[in-house]
């Protein structure tokens, strides 16, 4: 079948403004939206500029918005997405070139909610035991590829770029929530702050942005009424 | 950061979030509403008392006959109905996390439960109609 390919383009040192670059391209329905972008990058423009890594959904490089929503280009089916695809890099993050966005703001964030295990006890003869129990209470959490596609989706962080977005939380949940960590008071002081948890406005695009299925809300709940009853 | 990391309005608008997008634009929009029309009415009674002391007062007669419009009277009815209920269930779900799990239930049934409430006293309003 003949599909339509609409990338927004940008070079910060060539180009004023973002413009639409169009390609048609023959493609199969089970092609994934990530095979078009790389048939257009080896064989119609390769100054085309994204990201992609693992191609298969893990490792989170390749979030943009596709159709008006943030989707993983390697997980989505031309199919799914229709004969016209309409292709945007992340909004809220400054375009680099092209669909590539500088994610350093967004790690930055997750790096400030200390997303690592804290525990100063002294380790024991072997490991930290934890029950199936215990590890399912935070097992939907871990689930995170840190791709960037739920903060972006996220109308309070578009509004505001120093919210800490839905990704950090889903992080900081991933580790409150674990029974051998310490650091849990640390933490929730970060995520009590103005641009902590309470600038969510359960607006859902994140949990339908998640490219991992994640209850991202249910997450952010959580931790809300952690802080409420803590 | 370069400018590009800006969300514009129409960046905004072609994000094509869910129902939910939609609910928190209408729950915001309702509370502006709000807002503005108690304005209104704290500014013509202002006119009215602190002004004029009571007598007619042309600024206080334009605002009073604007609030008090069919199209306003509903548009208040609107707002503070939808504020109202819209913030029930975000209440509702924050309160029980677990239950965020039926967000796109939760929509439904507040559409079921917000729009007799409103349409059947708007039609009222609309036509005209006066009970009691
Ligand atoms: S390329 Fe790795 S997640 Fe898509």
């Amino acid at each position: 079948m003949k599909v339509k390919v609409k990338v927004r383009r940008f070079n910060p040192e060539k180009d004023h403004r973002p413009y639409w670059g169009e390609y048609q391209l023959e493609a199969q329905p089970t092609d994934r939206v990530l095979d078009l972008l790389v048939y257009i990058k080896g064989y119609i423009d390769g100054t085309l500029t994204f990201r992609r890594s693992c191609a298969h959904g893990i490792c989170g490089s390749d979030a943009m918005v596709i159709n008006g929503r943030n989707r993983l280009a390697c997980k989505e089916l031309v199919k799914d997405v229709g004969r016209t695809i309409v292709i945007e890099p992340l909004r809220g993050l400054p375009v680099i070139k092209d669909l590539a966005v500088d994610m350093e703001p967004f790690f930055r964030k997750y790096r400030s909610i200390l997303p690592f295990l804290i525990n100063d006890e002294p380790p024991p003869y072997t490991e930290r035991l934890q029950s199936p129990e215990a590890r399912e209470r935070f097992d939907d959490t871990t689930k995170c590829i840190l791709c960037a596609a739920c903060t972006t989706s996220c109308p309070s962080f578009w509004a505001n770029d120093s919210y800490l977005g839905p990704a950090a939380i889903v992080q900081a949940h991933r580790f409150i929530f674990d029974d051998r960590d310490r650091g849990a008071q640390a933490r929730l002081a970060i995520l009590a702050e103005a641009d902590g948890v309470w600038r969510c406005r359960t607006i859902y695009n994140c949990v339908d942005a998640c490219p991992r299925e994640i209850d991202i809300t249910r997450a952010i709940g959580e931790v809300k009424k952690l802080l409420l009853v803590e | 950061m370069s400018k590009l990391a800006r969300v514009t309005l129409s960046q905004f608008l072609t994000y094509r979030g869910g129902q939910p997008m939609l609910a928190w634009l209408l729950h915001r929009i309702a509370g502006i509403g709000i807002v503005l029309f108690v304005g209104m009415h704290v500014l013509a009674a202002f006119f009215l008392y602190g002004v004029t002391g009571g007598t007619a007062n042309t600024v206080a007669n334009a605002l009073t006959e604007f609030y008090e419009s069919r199209p306003m009277q509903i548009f208040i009815l609107f707002a503070v109905l939808y504020h109202g209920i819209n913030g029930l269930r975000i209440v509702v779900l924050d309160m029980w996390p677990g239950l965020h799990r039926f967000h796109r239930e939760a929509m439904w049934l507040q559409w079921a439960v917000f729009l007799p409430i409103f349409l059947i006293p708007a039609f009222l309003i609309a036509l005209g109609i006066k009970i009691g």
